[in-house]
């Protein structure tokens, strides 16, 4: 998190990190395309090779909410192939919140579990410790078959410790909720480090409400998202 | 050049950092020639970044009077230390207009760009604060002079202005993209390297330690073995000898202290070995080598080879294996000597003419990580596992020592060591095996029921 008192101006950065192919990347753009045009800027790819993610993808919001603070939010993408780790790594440097995007297919169980070891080691080697960090996991690809159940993801989503949303990126589905459920940990977190309220004058409830209406989220997002 | 925070949010701190120069000038120019309004480019600190105008005849006519010289550079001062957070427009005491507009880029007041002076359509006469500049100004020659001025009306300025702020977005958001791009480049480089170099001095220093271990290890062992061991071996071997007569012949209670001294240095010498096993698995410095197992075959194994002592208690030794069972990768002599431990330990604990059951099948695990809750969703997919199990008919474990057996040298009472021989260490090496192993090893028995050891070993994975 970055902070300038002087221009009131919060930049939160929040990286969706996963395996290859997940769809780190499409949720960004259906974010693009969801998001009114005033809060979300341009999407931003950088270097791409047969539309895998080189170095990162960025697309940042801002947001201007009551007593006139800034928050601008800057979301990344990490390159998810295996070989990039390096590039993960450096731009998982200074994250607030990590959106992990796991693909639902069962075949894909297995990679999803091992770059959620990688980001265990990534943030503890960037002097992370992993369980401070905000995070929300995401079910995607919720329209193909040979899927996880919801069942089976719902049972398990009730014994583990963070939000677990469901999504069809494709088709922009449960994309607004990840990034708000992701949001809401990220800024209570922050909120609960740093005193924002404190320091801005900023209540937390209306912010978050705020953005939920920036974002165009309607409902009050529970962590089932639809299908 | 901008530092690291710069490239870890991605975030433009300076305009004249990421922008193309001669695209932006360029596109001034352009923009010049197409309408004759002049404009400028200003960084955030007011630098100049791009400039094309063209001295007006108004202009040039005022500076060359001494009062509109300093009410002109006022002026231009004036201009450019503006910084507004929204469009202004700026009037020049000549009735001109300076519209000046903020860049903004991803939520960040970046500079500033200055469309004029230009002449407001609108207006229609020579504005009184010209006129009063300097007492020697020519009113005929003024208004002359501010007829060459362009005369914009304000709603196409205003267009002007947005379309040149949609310019100058994509002029930074591609001069931002190949700056980021190129700063990636480098620094992925410098990560990776930085990477490398990190992990071949922890191997170095991996790989010092290691002999610096294993040489104290030898050492420890073979002193171990040679200061223990030997001496024991004789006395063992000198009970022997008494035992046998060689040293004459022995009275019934002779012979009954000589067993004794024999027993109790055999278990001695089986509590040294343990304590070494012990000792190597306690470091962490047991290294497993993995190979693909035949497990049926392996317990078959272990109940022959325990086979004759099973019989002396009159105990039966019976193997089943279960349906289709997962590949697994295990060190055979491990596993061998954990089946072994549990077997030999269901023999001594069974009544006689029990039976004990070696049996293996297929099973399914809940692998759940690390164990802080953390991913679970992710990390607790179900896998396949074996699960081998030895049971007896023995008097059983009460539920509340089930958690302490397997710690080293617990015993479930002092009395059944003495009755039933062992060091109260097997246990304790099972269970650190099967951990190292990945596996888990637990025990359901009640008191009166027999007991059964079950642990698991994960499938192995394909590659
Ligand atoms: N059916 C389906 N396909 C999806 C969905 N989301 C993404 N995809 C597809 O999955 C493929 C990979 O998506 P990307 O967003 O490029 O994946 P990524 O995670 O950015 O991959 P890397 O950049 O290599 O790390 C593309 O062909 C997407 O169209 C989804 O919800 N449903
Ligand atoms: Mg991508």
């Amino acid at each position: 998190m970055q902070l300038d008192f002087k221009a009131r101006e919060l930049t939160i950065k929040l990286v969706y990190y996963g395996p290859a192919l997940s769809g780190k990347t499409t949720n960004l753009q259906s974010i693009h395309q969801l998001v009114a045009g005033d809060v979300a800027g341009r999407l931003m790819t950088l270097e791409t090779k047969d539309d895998r993610t080189l170095f990162f993808d960025l697309l940042p919001l801002t947001l201007s909410s009551e007593k006139g603070l800034q928050v601008r939010v800057k979301l990344f993408t990490v390159p998810g192939q295996v070989i990039h780790n390096a590039t993960r790594r450096l731009v998982l440097q200074g994250a607030d919140g990590v959106a992990f995007i796991a693909d639902s297919q069962r075949s894909e169980t297995k990679s999803n579990a091992s770059s959620f070891v990688n980001l265990r080691q990534n943030l503890a080697e960037n002097g992370i410790d992993p369980a401070a960090m905000p995070l929300v996991i995401q079910f995607n690809k919720r329209d193909l078959p040979e899927i996880r159940t919801d069942a089976e993801i719902d049972a398990l989503a009730a014994r583990g410790k963070e939000p677990v949303f469901k999504a069809s990126a494709i088709r922009g589905v449960g994309v607004l909720e990840t990034l708000l459920g992701l949001m809401e940990n990220t800024w209570r977190h922050l909120e609960a480090t740093h005193q924002l309220e404190e320091k801005f004058g900023v209540r937390t409830e209306p912010l978050l409400a705020e953005m939920r209406t920036h974002l165009g989220v309607k409902t009050d997002p529970a962590p089932e998202a639809r299908r | 050049m901008s530092e690291a925070p710069d490239l870890m949010h991605a975030d433009v701190s300076r305009l004249e950092d990421i922008v193309d120069k001669s695209a932006l000038a360029e596109v001034c120019r352009s923009f010049f020639e197409l309408f004759s309004i002049p404009i400028r480019v200003f960084s955030r600190d007011g630098a100049l970044l791009a400039d094309a105008h063209e001295t007006r005849a108004i202009c040039t006519y005022v500076n060359t009077l001494s009062g509109g010289r300093l009410a002109c550079s006022a002026l231009v001062g004036e201009v450019k230390n503006l910084d507004p957070e929204g469009t202004v427009e700026h009037p020049c005491f000549t009735g001109a207009i300076y519209r000046v507009v903020p860049i903004q880029y991803q939520g960040r007041r970046l500079g500033r760009f200055v469309v004029g002076p230009y002449f407001p359509a609108e207006l229609r006469r020579v504005p009184g604060s010209l006129l009063v500049i300097d007492d020697g100004i020519d009113g005929e020659k003024a208004r002359r002079a501010l007829g060459e001025m362009p005369r914009v009306r304000e709603e196409t300025a205003k267009r002007l202005s947005d379309h040149l702020t949609r310019i100058l977005d994509l002029i930074i958001f591609s001069g931002h993209r190949s700056f980021l791009t190129s700063e990636m480049h480098v620094a992925s480089v410098r990560e990776s390297f930085r990477a490398l170099a990190e992990k071949n001095a922890a191997l170095q220093e991996a790989y010092d330690k290691l002999r610096e271990l294993d040489r104290l290890k030898s050492n420890f062992l073979a002193t171990v073995s040679h200061e223990l061991r030997t001496p024991l071996t004789s006395i063992i071997g000198y009970s022997d000898m008494l035992a046998t007569g060689i040293a004459g012949e022995l009275n019934e209670e002779q012979a009954e202290f000589v067993d004794t001294i024999r027993g109790k240095g055999d278990h001695l010498l089986a509590l040294i070995s343990s304590l070494l096993d012990l000792g190597k698995l306690e470091q962490g410095k047991l290294s497993l080598s993995l190979v693909h197992i035949d497990v049926p075959a392996l317990i078959e194994e272990v109940a022959k080879t325990l086979a004759p002592a099973a019989a002396k208690r009159e105990v039966q030794i019976r193997t089943s294996v279960d349906g289709s069972l997962p590949i697994v990768k295990a060190d055979p002599v491990r596993l061998r000597q954990v089946l072994f431990n549990l077997t030999e330990n269901a023999v001594k604990f069974s009544p006689r003419l029990g039976t004990v059951t070696l049996s293996v099948r297929g099973t399914e695990v809940d692998a759940d990580g690390e164990g802080d809750g953390m991913g679970l969703v992710l990390l607790a997919a179900p896998k396949n596992a074996l699960e081998l199990s030895v049971s007896d008919q023995g008097p059983g474990i009460a539920a509340e020592e089930h958690a302490k057996i397997f710690d080293a040298f617990y015993q479930v009472d002092g009395s059944s060591t003495r009755e039933h021989g062992g060091t109260g260490l097997g246990l304790s090496i099972v269970k650190r095996l099967v951990d190292a192993h990945g596996g888990s090893v637990w025990v359901e028995s009640e008191v009166g029921k027999g007991t059964t050891f079950r642990f698991t070993i994960l499938e192995a994975d394909e590659d």
